[in-house]
């Protein structure tokens, strides 16, 4: 008998559904979409999963790996039910977690709420102890009173613990021991965490608040996780089990047990990953990735292979507005993150009027009940989506398959109603101008992961996917002046086929605050090994072999006096006086690039070193299976409208048809999970990997 | 055909707005003084070819009416001979538009195929400027004289040749020059990132539609703001507050408004507001044009683009030589303690429109406090703004804890203070039994203390609302007064509000400032016992406060409500003056020297 097949699996959960894909080691893929279960999201995964094993005859045990983006750890905070929460900290500093950044995010906004803090003032007890930003220790821990906190701790029922105290990321030795003490007081269900283990970085607010998080998603999302790993192992699956952090790495499903708060942008850091793999595969290193579902668009950088990083983030805070600069509208986490930057516009989206009678799409939505007009359950109030079918881009009658049925008549009686009646408009001018300010909002959220961060989007290519994307790509990338449109395979379950594609990856840090003189070259090696050993160890730890590890360095940096720095890479296996030179030019020539300024004469702080460490593994990069066969059955043909183009009559392919040849636009590409169009001026092919590319016509509106 | 496309209208609206706030993000990314990046004390604009205003990335709302004056006699004065790559430097109050000196602006005129077609501007706070105190800001100051480096609108760049010259000046002229000229090429680095944007947008459209978008968009602008306007009741709303005043000897000033409603046009007159004074608080007109736009803006409950047609139903007037209208050379560089103020006489002169939701007045603007030295020849200064807390509004409590609507700035993180400058932060926190009560509490006072590390320092202090409270509203109760105690070598002693002058400082010597609490709206016996019991289990108020301020008794383990003794209380003949003597006396009892300095 030859060898078994295996199999790795994909998993990612959204609002509606739960995608699963599964793939073998010869390269075949499965796909299933599965409805959300919102009670307890496992129970969906494990339904869709043990169905599709049961379709396709895929024994339990022939699976070796699965990996899974989930919103559990987002939604609890946007819901409110974490756990009851109690914070340990420095006398005199208890409120630091409540004050924040004391700004509003939005200016003369009389009626702002701060974000409830999730711990309690009741429950956010002093103790005595201070250590100095030296490291060096003022008054030492009055370990004494932590049995007291501890009893009332569990008389509250409280259910979580985190620790931070002030400066200790400079000296961690008495959060340990409140934790060493804590884990012997309590009961072991209750979540004890703290600063110095979850983010030992400068800024006493950002990393009390982070630490708080952590805390207060512990349980639920242990619990969670354990109840998936128990179902798994019902239906016989036992292999091990990972989780996509929210900079794209794989977490163990331990590690993110204790580490939540850094999963919480798992989903769409899923999606970024998948394109930052595909792109690559198909020779685009530097793409922007927009992906557009129901309510909203999300956006990121990819460049030179890599997705773009950050560490400011708040959860909680709603729809990211794109704007960076105000802050105050949830909770910070500062781990990394990729940059993802998020706008509430998505097909769902309602048109409307703002009192002045300009034209305005979203942010508020229809969701997914009523839905758009065209669902023809019950709402009144045309959608993006309505605009979309007006304009003859959406298929009349069906989407997916013929599961949602659609109703184009109203759809259009009601934008005839609502934008071009007042407006003065034709029925078809009115949906073109919805399509604009769509456009144009969505662009934003792209300008905040470019322009906004000294790029020029028209150095890239747009990669869009998710249910909407491709609808409205080529229309973004001509605001935007790009040049070229991805539409990868599958983008309505990309996500999830782009977990099996990720690394495990985990970034360690440590603060190390002071300037960098010139002979700092040996304490600067010597600051990275050490990081990098603590990295190391836990790696291990965590099971992986040493010789798989693969580690990457870099540096935040900064002039100082500078409040933000720069992440910095710093290539590692050179001797201390190298490495501190070429960590100081790489450094000037980041800032020169992002800020358009430098001054190599200033003085350059070190804030922190981060260690990047990888798990290299085998994974086969022969891509033939995602090959399309070309197609050249007959294809169906609707009418449809663009910007100063008359009514036509235009092709409806699918994939397969433009594997053969490119085709000159205005065309529909139509598909049981998406719809793309291809406006006049435009013409697109399919490559070797399936994707479909798009070359603009060098007239740019 | 442009008139009637609301569209593009929309698009270009928010690509100038977008552009904005990449300018901002790039002085925000870039800059090198705490104030600009920690505190945020900086904005940027975008202004059509005539100077008028088109977008704002706004991060200090103070700054809202900066750019009108000065635009203004830049095109007035500079227009001709004005080239692609030339960008103005200027912050003269009198003469060149400015607001105080640390205030910089840098503006580029932006050009497409020779023609000029918008400008680009920043402001920002910088760290020093010169001058008699380090930070430039001090109170002592008489005239402006004493304050700093005057620019008047000079060209920093011609044709793109940087002028070596003025950098010259500058540098010599600051305590910090390091990070000024750091902050100043975040702000060359910002008008850039803006000409770039700029230029691809007109582009797009060709400048003679986009000059048209323009047109319309003000016309937008205006359109909002009238109607927005003529949904107030026609009439005169008055109102008046004070600052406490100066020195050791603080005599009250007095700011009185008259806000007239006349159909979809508004005035706003300070006759009756006290003459200038000999000290650094007089705020030229742009500071007061500054707070009168954002005290509408608030009021009004509408997203008003930042085009600068939703000025021109607005009319602002001070009779010249008054504190909000000063004449040269009066000192303004602490200018911010009277706008905070103006903003509050403006919020109390709105709150009297029927329909109004203003809330109860805040702790009245951010306290500054400065530390500063020198070490081995290098100034170290750091300037703290400890920011406070909001009134009670009309169905929700004040906000514990936040920026002052008329500045939004940010604090500075205690870690950062610490690892850089020789100084401690002992506490920071919010003081129990402060904020006023009410049926919806104001929000409580913050505590930040401080110990001198250094061998030698001066402090400066820039505060108020010691005598003058935050005024409550609906029968609320006022906020909490503003204390600093200063404790150097045996006894704290009690600082003025705004001492006229450095304080010089020795290692250990600690400073604590208590903040003033927002104040309380409605009736504090109509709070919800719940939400009263809420507080005392936080810890926010005292068993005693919720007993002598809110007529709410709680059991004796203090763990719930005593419905019948609450009933008892709550039915006694009350009035608001003895509710307010029992509040302060409770809060000096637990806000005082002793208590806060440990």
């Amino acid at each position: 008998m030859t060898q078994q097949r295996s199999y790795r699996v994909g998993a990612d959960i959204g609002g509606t559904f739960t995608d699963i894909v599964i793939m073998s080691s010869t390269g075949e893929i499965f796909k299933r979409k599965q409805s959300s279960t919102p009670d307890d999201y496992s129970r969906g995964i494990v339904i869709g999963l043990g169905e599709l094993m049961e379709a396709e005859g895929i024994p339990a045990d022939a699976i070796v790996e699965l990996v899974h983006a989930t919103t559990v750890a987002t939604n609890t905070v946007l819901e409110g039910k974490g756990a009851r929460t109690a914070l340990i900290t420095t006398r005199g500093f208890r409120d630091v977690l409540e004050i924040g950044r004391v700004r509003v995010p939005r200016l003369y906004d009389l009626d702002y709420e701060k974000p409830k803090p999730l711990a309690l003032r009741r429950h956010r007890y002093e103790v005595d102890e201070r250590v100095l930003a030296d490291g060096g220790i003022l008054t030492p821990l009055d370990s004494d009173a932590l049995g007291a906190i501890a009893e009332d701790i569990v008389a509250e029922g409280l259910e979580a613990v985190a620790i931070c105290l002030l400066n200790s990321y400079a000296n961690p030795v008495h959060e340990r021991a409140i934790r060493d003490a804590l884990e012997a007081l309590l009961p072991p269900d209750i979540f004890v965490t703290c600063s110095c283990d979850v983010l030992p970085e400068i800024r006493e607010y950002e990393r009390t608040s982070t630490t708080v998080v952590n805390a207060y998603l512990g349980p639920i999302v242990r619990k969670y996780l354990d109840a998936l790993s128990g179902r798994l192992r019902k239906i016989g699956v036992s292999c091990p089990i990972r989780i996509m952090n929210s900079a794209g790495g794989l977490m163990s499903i331990d590690a993110a047990s204790r580490k939540p708060a850094y999963i919480i942008e798992s989903g769409p850091a899923a999606g970024v990953i998948a394109g930052a793999y595909m792109a690559n595969l198909a020779g685009y290193p530097d793409v922007i990735t927009v992906d557009m579902g129901g309510t909203t668009a999300k956006a990121a950088l990819i460049e030179a292979g890599q997705p773009a990083r950050t560490t400011e983030y708040e959860v909680g805070a709603g729809i990211n507005v794109s704007s960076k600069l105000v802050k105050g509208g949830g909770h910070s986490v500062k781990l990394p993150f990729i940059d993802v930057s998020e706008i509430g516009a998505g097909g769902g989206s309602l048109i409307g009027f703002d009192g002045g009678g300009l034209l305005t799409v979203g942010p508020e939505s229809a969701g997914s009940v009523p839905g758009p007009v065209c669902y023809d359950k019950g709402n009144d109030t045309p959608t993006l989506t309505d605009a979309f079918i007006t304009l003859g881009y959406l298929n009349q009658d069906a989407i997916a398959g013929g599961a949602v049925r659609l109703n184009a008549a109203r759809a259009r009686m009601a934008l005839d109603k609502v934008v071009a009646q007042p407006m003065g408009l034709s029925t078809e001018d009115a949906g073109l101008g919805v399509q604009a300010i769509a456009t144009a909002t969505m662009s934003r959220a792209v300008k905040a992961v470019s322009t906004y961060c000294g790029r020029d989007p028209r150095d890239f290519a747009l990669f869009a996917f998710g249910g909407n994307g491709p609808m409205i790509a080529n229309e973004i990338a001509r605001t935007m002046g790009i040049r070229t449109v991805i539409i990868p395979p599958s983008p309505g379950v990309f996500s999830a086929m782009g977990l099996l594609f990720s690394a495990i990856e985990h970034e360690f840090t440590a603060t190390d605050f002071r300037l960098l003189v010139m002979d700092a070259g040996d304490s600067f090696l010597a600051g990275f090994n050490r990081l990098d050993g603590r990295a190391r160890d836990a790696m291990l730890a965590e099971g992986y072999a040493d010789a798989a590890l693969e580690s990457e360095w870099f540096a935040d940096l900064r002039y100082q006096g500078q409040a933000y720095e720069l992440t910095t890479p710093v290539p590692a296996g050179q001797d201390g006086a190298a490495l501190l030179a070429t960590a100081l030019d790489n450094f000037h020539a980041e800032h020169k690039r992002t800020y358009g300024h430098a001054n190599s004469a200033n003085p350059v702080e070190l804030v922190s070193y981060r260690v990047k460490m990888r798990v290299v593994r085998d994974q086969s990069d022969d891509m033939d299976h995602w090959a399309v066969a070309p197609n050249d059955a007959p294809h169906d043909a609707r009418r449809a409208v663009f910007p100063d183009e008359p009514h036509q009559e235009i092709p409806v392919f699918n994939r397969g048809h433009l594997v053969a040849q490119a085709r000159p636009g205005p065309f529909i590409v139509e598909e049981y999970d998406s719809t793309f169009v291809v406006p006049p001026g435009c013409t697109a092919h399919v490559d070797s990997f399936g994707n479909i590319v798009v070359t603009l016509g060098s007239e740019i509106r | 055909m442009i008139a009637s496309d609301p569209i593009t209208l929309e698009i270009v609206k928010n690509a100038l707005s977008s552009l904005a706030d990449e300018m901002a993000l790039v002085i925000l990314r870039s800059a090198y003084s705490p104030i600009v990046r920690d505190s945020m004390d900086y904005s940027t604009a975008i202004c059509d070819r005539n100077g008028e205003i088109v977008a704002q990335g706004l991060t200090n709302p103070i700054h809202l009416g900066a750019f009108p004056d000065v635009m203004r006699i830049l095109v007035e004065q500079h227009l001709d001979g004005m080239k692609p790559g030339d960008a103005f430097l200027v912050n003269d109050p009198y003469g060149g538009g400015g607001m105080h000196l640390p205030d910089v602006f840098l503006i580029k005129p932006l050009f497409i195929d020779g023609a000029l077609e918008g400008f680009a501007g920043t402001l920002v706070h910088h760290s020093d400027i010169g001058g008699l105190a380090p930070g430039s800001m001090g109170l002592q100051a008489t005239e402006i004289f004493q304050e700093g480096l005057r620019i008047p609108i000079v060209k920093l760049f011609d044709a793109g040749t940087i002028n070596g010259t003025t950098i010259a000046f500058l540098k010599a002229n600051s305590r910090t020059p390091i990070e000024l000229m750091g902050d100043l090429s975040a702000q060359i680095a910002s008008v850039d990132a803006c000409e770039r944007g700029y230029v691809q947008l007109v582009r797009k459209y060709g400048s003679a539609s986009f000059r048209g978008f323009l047109v319309e968009l003000h016309n937008y602008a205006e359109r909002l703001m009238r109607q927005q306007i003529a949904a107030m009741p026609d009439g005169r709303y008055d109102y008046v507050d004070y600052v406490d005043g100066l020195g050791d000897d603080p005599r009250p000033i007095r700011f009185e408004v008259c806000i007239t409603i006349a159909g979809d046009s508004v005035n706003v007159d300070w006759t009756g507001t006290s003459p200038q004074v000999q000290g650094a608080i007089n705020g030229p007109m742009p500071t007061t044009t500054s707070m009168t736009y954002v005290a509408l803006r608030a009021a009004i409950h509408a997203d008003i683009p930042n085009f600068a047609g939703y000025m021109r139903p607005v009319r602002v007037s001070a009779p010249l030589g008054t504190i909000v209208n000063p004449t040269a050379p009066a000192a303004c560089a602490a200018r911010g303690v009277i706008a905070y103020r103006m903003l509050d006489t403006l919020f109390g002169a709105l709150n009297k429109i029927p329909g109004s939701r203003i809330p109860a007045l805040g702790e009245g603007g951010p306290s500054v406090v400065s530390f500063s030295g020198w070490d081995e020849g290098k100034a170290w200064i750091i300037t703290d703004g400890i920011l406070g807390s909001w009134g009670g509004r009309s169905g929700k409590d004040g906000v514990d804890g936040i920026s002052s609507p008329g500045t939004n700035l940010s604090n500075q993180p205690i870690e950062l203070i610490e690892a850089r400058m020789p100084l401690r932060v002992l506490s920071y926190a919010f003081a129990q039994d402060s904020g006023g009560a009410g049926k919806y509490r104001g929000g409580l006072a913050m505590v930040r203390s401080y110990e001198m590390l250094a061998d030698e320092g001066l402090v400066q202090l820039r505060s108020d609302r010691r005598d003058h409270l935050p005024v409550a509203s609906s029968g609320g109760l006022p906020g909490s007064p503003s204390y600093t105690w200063l404790e150097d070598g045996g006894a704290a002693r009690l600082l003025p509000v705004m001492p006229m002058g450095p304080i010089a400082i020795s290692a250990g010597a600690r400073l604590v400032h208590l903040a003033a609490g927002g104040a309380g709206l409605g009736n504090p016996f109509d709070r919800d016992p719940q939400a009263v019991l809420g507080d005392v289990l936080d810890e926010r108020i005292s068993p005693d406060m919720a007993r002598d301020a809110y007529g709410v008794a709680l059991d004796t383990a203090g763990r719930s409500v005593d419905a019948a003794a609450t009933a008892v209380l709550r039915a006694a003949a009350t009035t608001a003056e003895q509710l307010t003597a029992q509040q302060q006396a409770i809060f000096a009892r637990t806000n005082n020297a002793a208590r806060l300095l440990g």
